[in-house]
């Protein structure tokens, strides 16, 4: 059984790509009963994607792209055209029947379907409602879209994450906003749970995935506005800590020539422990050039190929772990198939083998924390669309004829594209 | 307007362990209204030496990363080592409602026996690199090794070359947002009338079960995601392009983002052309369709670009430096950023709320070190000999 701590919570989800439905899924695997409200007869984004190639299995695409499967655990979904107004009606009951309702779209655009803040609280007075839109609900920049990437660049993380000597349309675009602004909402409406036990109401949030992010980059706008200095690209390297680096090895399990230790000593400690793992002990001890933060500074170059060096003679597995024995900083940066045959994550029972009706049995990240003594568990594959509709819409009290005949409008369905 | 007290004002956290991502995760919780204690050790929390520092002077009260994530906590220095200094935290735990740990695997083991053992166990939430059990438990990383582990270090560099992590720290403010995100959940659930759990958040885990947790194409497909940095030559246009005064960023490549964009830019006839529209066809056409947009992109700056293409739906984005980001319109309309004054009487420039809710947030001043000692021990009974024997035996600061 998944987790019990938000047992008896329902939150209604109308959000696409990936924040919104990780924030749906963190939920459900929380224990709260998480209804996805899924584009109708439009398909949600993430439900097509082929990247790179189809996904596995047999039967609609939309139901085998792991883009969308990676966001959807633990929910039931309900395909539903709130634009009709019959199937607004179905969202005002939903509403009406939730703690919790979450929204992902460029700012303005759920108001325009006529479910803004105040319509929501006069429905359902203790509903907490967040919206959580790249930009913010307000401002300037009200109904512009993003994706993660976009967020990144504005936020400035792009700008000194590249490599040092490349120039920036080099640098990977990131959907790391993705993940934080999802973390952000289960805070929120944990919080306004707290405000509803305080006020008997419910909460209106305004979550801006960029504000979010820009708390995750607290030294990036401080260089400016203490030193007026740019933070510039630094690749691996840190300005203070030498050696520091990423360092090619000599093979390992991510491939002959694509195999790669970090590592660091940030102490002189660690740094004894390195140079000791490196052969050469002396090289911390008392009188040598590189025994001192300040030596190690003055001969970063010196020492980065020394580290180089010594890397490039074995695997990636064994250096790192010879370092990391001299008490050191060091592991492999490892690739896909390494995640799926970690024995750490193997020990720890962390990789969860999911059955869906379409893709077949996968192996799937498992779940960002463990919980004593109800632990999470995935209990629900991404759900087909509108798999849960007459489930749904059943516990609203609409009979089964009348779910019928629903579908026989194209109000609510469980395909795309006729 | 009578305000309302803050979300969580009835509530008190105890932040042990010193480090960044035990801060970060206190937070939030300080930021709405929670009474939050910092336990730091005697010579102060790690995490106030990190960089940079007003006018490049080192101190342990001026560090950007304190300055922003010890908003107003209350700071204890007690040396949790020593048996004198485990009962100072054995009062201080009893009183919390929840307790975060980032400290050695072995300590946080022996706390969270301790924390059990009380009538009224708070809630716990422990943070590790790898995980309290495993063949790893207990090995140390710092923001860049421990990224290594979550396979996005290889996922964001070019194939081949050196693999990439995020901005320093960003990693570790993740796994601390995990934590934050956990920690209330429980908390909610234990005010609710549920037992105290007992959560533990793997860094690794954290970082490698979120949404952008690219290994899921390799277990879905048996293939790599392509690793091509920044321009993708396959579905464009995606990634960072140069214009007249710096970069932008453009996710454009599928509909009905790239028919948008064609109409942008004056183009509308593109989005039907063949060698667009075709996704097999397309990647040979790369070339073609940038001879047409760069010119346009090089006419414009980023911001013309920005706020031209969004009326017509396009997800494009400027790339801003340090110096942009708080003067943006979208940041100052919103206040996203706010200057807080220090305890030198000087200020600071800190993000504002992540999430705004009517009478949620406010960020306090960041405690100078031990600066609620004496009064935290005070309330815990501590007579005043017994507060100076602390002090003079080292155990409290």
């Amino acid at each position: 059984m998944t987790s019990r701590l938000l047992d008896g919570l329902r939150a209604v989800e109308l959000c696409e790509v990936w924040a919104g439905p990780m924030a749906g899924s963190l939920l459900g695997d929380l224990g709260a009963d998480v209804v996805k409200v899924e584009s109708f007869p439009r398909n949600s984004m993430t439900r097509p994607l082929v990247s790179p190639l189809p996904g596995p299995g047999e039967g609609p695409v939309w139901e085998r792209s792991h883009i969308h499967h990676l966001a959807n655990r633990n929910k039931r979904n309900i395909a539903l055209n709130i634009r009709s107004e019959a199937g607004a009606a179905v969202f005002r009951d939903l509403l009406a029947s939730a703690d919790i309702f979450f929204e992902g779209y460029s700012a303005g655009t759920v108001d325009r379907m006529g479910f803004d803040w105040e319509t929501a609280h006069a429905i359902n007075p203790r509903l907490i409602y967040a919206s959580m839109p790249g930009w913010g609900a307000q401002g300037p920049y009200q109904g512009y879209v993003t994706l993660g990437s976009g967020l990144d660049a504005a936020g400035g993380h792009t700008i000194v994450r590249g490599y040092p000597d490349r120039p920036v349309e080099d640098t990977s675009p990131i959907y790391h906003s993705d993940a934080t602004g999802a973390l952000a909402l289960i805070f929120a409406v944990m919080t306004a749970l707290h405000r509803r036990e305080q006020t008997g109401m419910g909460s209106y949030i305004d979550i801006s995935q960029i504000e979010v992010l820009n708390w995750h980059l607290p030294a990036q706008v401080a260089e400016w506005t203490m030193n007026q200095r740019l933070p510039v690209r630094l690749g691996n390297s840190d300005t203070l800590i030498v050696p520091h680096g990423c360092f090619r090895a000599g093979g390992g399990e991510a491939g002959e020539d694509d195999s790669w230790v970090v590592v660091a000593a940030e102490t002189d400690t660690q740094w004894a422990g390195l140079a000791e793992a490196m052969g050469h002990a002396d090289w911390a001890g008392r009188g040598h050039p590189w025994a001192t933060i300040p030596g190690r500074l003055a001969a970063r170059d010196e020492v980065h190929n020394a580290v180089r060096r010594f890397v490039g003679g074995d695997t990636a597995e064994h250096i790192a772990e010879t370092i990391r024995r001299h008490g050191a900083i060091a592991s492999p940066v490892v690739a896909p198939w390494s995640i799926l045959a970690d024995p750490q994550h193997t020990h720890r029972e962390w990789l969860q083998s999911v059955d869906h009706p379409y893709a077949g049995t996968h192996l799937f990240p498992g779940f960002l924390w463990r919980v004593s003594p109800d632990a999470p568990s995935w209990d629900r594959p991404a759900a087909l669309v509108g798999e849960h509709n007459h489930e749904v819409l059943g516990s609203l009290g609409y009979s089964p004829q009348a779910i019928a005949q629903l579908q026989a409008d194209g109000v609510i369905g469980d395909r795309y594209g006729g | 307007m009578t305000s309302i007290p803050r979300p969580l004002a009835e509530r008190r956290i105890l932040e042990v362990g010193g480090s960044l991502p035990v801060a970060a995760a206190a937070k939030l919780f300080s930021d709405y209204g929670a009474d939050v204690i910092k336990v730091e050790p005697i010579g102060g929390a790690p995490m106030r030496r990190l960089p940079p520092f007003l006018g490049d002077v080192p101190n342990l009260e001026s560090g950007a990363w304190h300055i922003a994530l010890d908003t107003g906590k209350r700071s204890v220095v007690v040396d949790i080592q020593t048996a004198s200094g485990r009962e100072i935290l054995g009062r201080l735990c009893p009183q919390a409602d929840l307790v975060l740990i980032h400290t050695t695997s072995t300590l946080a083991i022996d706390i969270r026996e301790d924390i059990r053992a009380l009538a009224r166990p708070p809630v716990v939430v422990v943070l590790t690199e790898h995980g309290l059990d495993g063949p790893r438990s207990g090995h140390i990383e710092n923001d860049t090794s421990l990224f290594a582990w979550t396979g996005r270090m290889r996922q964001h560099a070019i194939a081949g070359e050196e693999p990439l992590r995020y901005a320093p720290h960003v990693a570790e403010m993740q796994w601390a947002a995990t934590a934050s995100a956990a920690g209330a959940a429980a908390l909610w659930a234990h005010t609710d009338g549920q037992p105290a759990s007992e959560i533990e958040v793997s860094g690794v885990e954290a970082l490698t079960g979120n949404v952008d947790a690219w290994f899921v194409a390799w277990e879905f497909m048996g293939v790599e995601m392509p690793r091509v940095a920044g321009q993708s030559q396959t579905a464009y246009p995606a990634g960072c392009y140069p214009c007249a005064d710096g970069y932008v960023v453009f996710a454009a490549a599928n509909q009905p983002f790239f028919g948008r964009l064609c109409e942008g830019i004056g183009r509308p006839e593109l989005a039907a052309d063949p060698r667009f529209a075709d996704p097999v066809r397309k990647p040979l056409h790369f070339n073609d369709f940038i001879t047409v947009l760069n010119p346009w992109l090089r006419a414009r700056t980023k911001h013309e670009i920005f706020t031209t293409l969004q009326q017509y739906g396009v997800m494009v984005a400027p790339v801003l430096d340090a110096s942009e980001i708080a003067g943006d319109a979208q940041a100052v309309a919103r206040q996203s950023f706010v200057e807080r004054p220090l305890p030198d009487g000087q200020t600071a420039v800190i993000a504002g709320p992540p999430f705004r809710m009517m009478d949620g947030w406010e960020a306090g001043p960041p405690p100078r070190v031990g600066e609620h000692t004496d009064e935290v021990l005070r309330d815990l009974g501590y007579s005043s000999t017994e507060r100076l024997a602390l002090f003079r035996g080292g155990v409290t600061g």
